[in-house]
């Protein structure tokens, strides 16, 4: 009972944040909001006792992620300035994007009532995790860190050649 | 009544357990945190060749300045609460939550000890023992970063905000090396559990040396050193303040506000003794000290009961951790500040491989001599 409160709770306070973040317009307190809703995600998480995936969360996006995307706010503010709206053109395209992307959740999410799920469920922890990536998916998680060495790179070399054209 | 209780014994006794033990040890913690605020002036007063403060008495008696830290209390909760006019006024507010908040909630994974046995309660002297611990430190020291920077925007000043940007980008970069020092102990280790490592460290190595975290990693207790004095914004790292350039992100801030900063950096010492002291130098364990009394290599045995032994664990961990805060205080008036671009690089280019390094040098032993 107090499991289910909580997750209603997390899941509507992590609603409220994203609708709130959307309508603001200073970028910092936006920032702030989703930070907000990150945070209910990682209470969700917890809920459902993933408490390496409610971790992982928070260190990863809450702490590192956000930090950086605040920093990038503060140090070069003209360009996140909002900008008056760009006609009704582009507002009838987002509107048609945004009505496929809810017909797409509410479709998956009918599908997703039909499955149970185990009471006793439990993520039993790392070790089982760290098995399985390092184990039966060691290939795949290696290739995933080449993609993300050659996103290094390249944030390397633009700021280079930045550099060089001054 | 009677009833309720008899049905909800295990949950009611739980929760009762956890709320005397935050109570005691959150007690603790805030009470030796006032004394570390004097410690600190009058360390740095025998350091300088000073007096330091000793004049706060009551009834004439001053004790060469033990009631400072209540006259200081006293002094910020008279002082005026001011906002700035073009502050954001509801983050104004909730920056020294984010500041205090995280560091407090962190002492709940800290154990202070083994266990005691009450009217044959088993009584884990730890407010809560999660299996992954370590983790959980490492997620909210990531959040207390926004205190700081929350701090620093709200207030619409200019060098408040400079200090708030040094401490975000200071307090993120050192954040991934602490956190990358810290694998290597779960690796030798094997648990995110702060109790099950502290339980692994009373183990021996070759039959007489303590399996202190410190023996097994000492590089990562070195970068760990570093680092989370870093991660505090402590000299040689205080950028973020830089109290003769930019005072910093809490520049506007006065009364309560402010000791709410100056109180968090000052838990934040002792967090990271205790952390140190968990991690590295065994804890609660006293060498050769187990359950039922001392078990030297040599063969000789000291039976002792079981609330000495439980006793001397408690004082065991408590003098690590007075020692690991007089360090720090130490550290601070000793060495010159850093330059932005000295810091900065001292992290990405130096410690940051040295403790991946660390890492492979581990899981190179580990995988050559053997598990531990």
């Amino acid at each position: 009972m107090i499991l289910n409160a909580a997750f209603y709770l997390f899941s509507g306070l992590a609603a409220l944040a994203t609708l709130l973040m959307i309508f603001q317009r200073d970028p910092v307190k936006a920032a702030m909001l989703m930070l907000a809703a990150l945070l209910s995600t990682a209470g969700i998480y917890l809920v459902l006792s993933a408490q390496l995936l409610a971790a992982l969360q928070i260190i990863l996006y809450a702490g590192a992620i956000m930090t950086l995307f605040i920093v990038a706010l503060t140090a070069t503010p003209a360009a996140w300035r909002d900008k008056p709206g760009r006609g009704s053109f582009m507002k009838v395209l987002g509107l048609a994007a945004a009505s496929v992307i809810l017909m797409e959740l509410l479709k998956v999410s009918t599908a997703l009532k039909a499955i149970t799920v185990s009471p006793e469920f439990s993520e039993t922890g790392t070790l089982d995790l760290a098995s399985a990536l390092f184990g039966r998916f060691a290939f795949q998680f290696e290739l995933l860190s080449l993609v993300i060495l050659a996103a290094i790179v390249a944030a390397v070399a633009l700021t280079a050649k930045r550099r060089t054209a001054q | 009544m009677m009833e309720f209780f008899e049905a909800n014994k295990d949950i009611l006794l739980f929760t009762g357990a956890a709320a005397v033990k935050a109570l005691a040890f959150l007690g603790a913690v805030m009470g030796f945190t006032a004394l570390m605020t004097l410690a600190e002036r009058k360390v740095s007063a025998l350091m300088q060749d000073r007096v330091g403060p000793n004049r706060a008495s009551v009834f004439g008696f001053a004790f060469n300045g033990l009631f400072q830290p209540i006259a200081d209390a006293i002094k910020m909760i008279l002082k005026e609460d001011f906002v700035p006019g073009r502050a954001e006024k509801l983050l104004f507010t909730l920056a020294p939550f984010f500041a205090l908040v995280p560091v407090l909630a962190l002492f709940a994974v800290i154990p202070f000890g083994d266990y005691v046995m009450v009217y044959g309660y088993q009584l884990e002297l730890q407010i809560a023992d999660l299996p992954l611990g370590l983790f959980f430190v490492l997620a909210l020291s990531g959040l207390a970063i926004y205190g700081v920077f929350l701090g620093g925007w709200a207030s619409k000043n200019n060098f408040a905000l400079l200090g708030g940007l040094r401490g975000a980008a200071q307090m993120v970069s050192y954040e991934v090396v602490l956190g990358l020092t810290l694998v290597g102990l779960m690796m030798i280790y094997g648990s995110a559990s702060l109790q099950d490592m502290v339980r692994a460290q009373g183990r021996l190595l070759f039959g007489f040396i303590p399996a202190w975290g410190v023996v097994c990693q000492p590089f990562a207790f070195i970068l760990f050193l570093i680092a989370s004095t870093a991660e505090n914004k402590r000299t040689p790292f205080d950028l973020v303040e830089g109290e003769s350039e930019i005072i910093g992100y809490f520049m506007e801030y006065s009364s309560m506000r402010f000791a709410a900063f100056m109180f968090a950096e000052f838990i934040e010492i002792v967090l990271i003794s205790m952390l140190i002291a968990t991690l590295f130098f065994g804890g609660w364990q006293v060498p050769y000290l187990y359950e039922t009394g001392f078990m030297f290599p040599g063969g000789a045995e000291l039976p002792l009961n079981h609330y000495l032994v439980s006793a001397m664990q408690v004082g065991s961990f408590t003098v690590k951790t007075v020692f690991f805060c007089w360090f720090s205080l130490i550290v601070r008036w000793t060495l010159p500040r850093f330059r932005f671009d000295q810091m900065m690089s001292l992290c990405w280019k130096a410690l940051l491989p040295l403790a991946l390094l660390n890492i492979l040098l581990t899981g190179a032993a580990m995988t050559f001599l053997g598990k531990l």
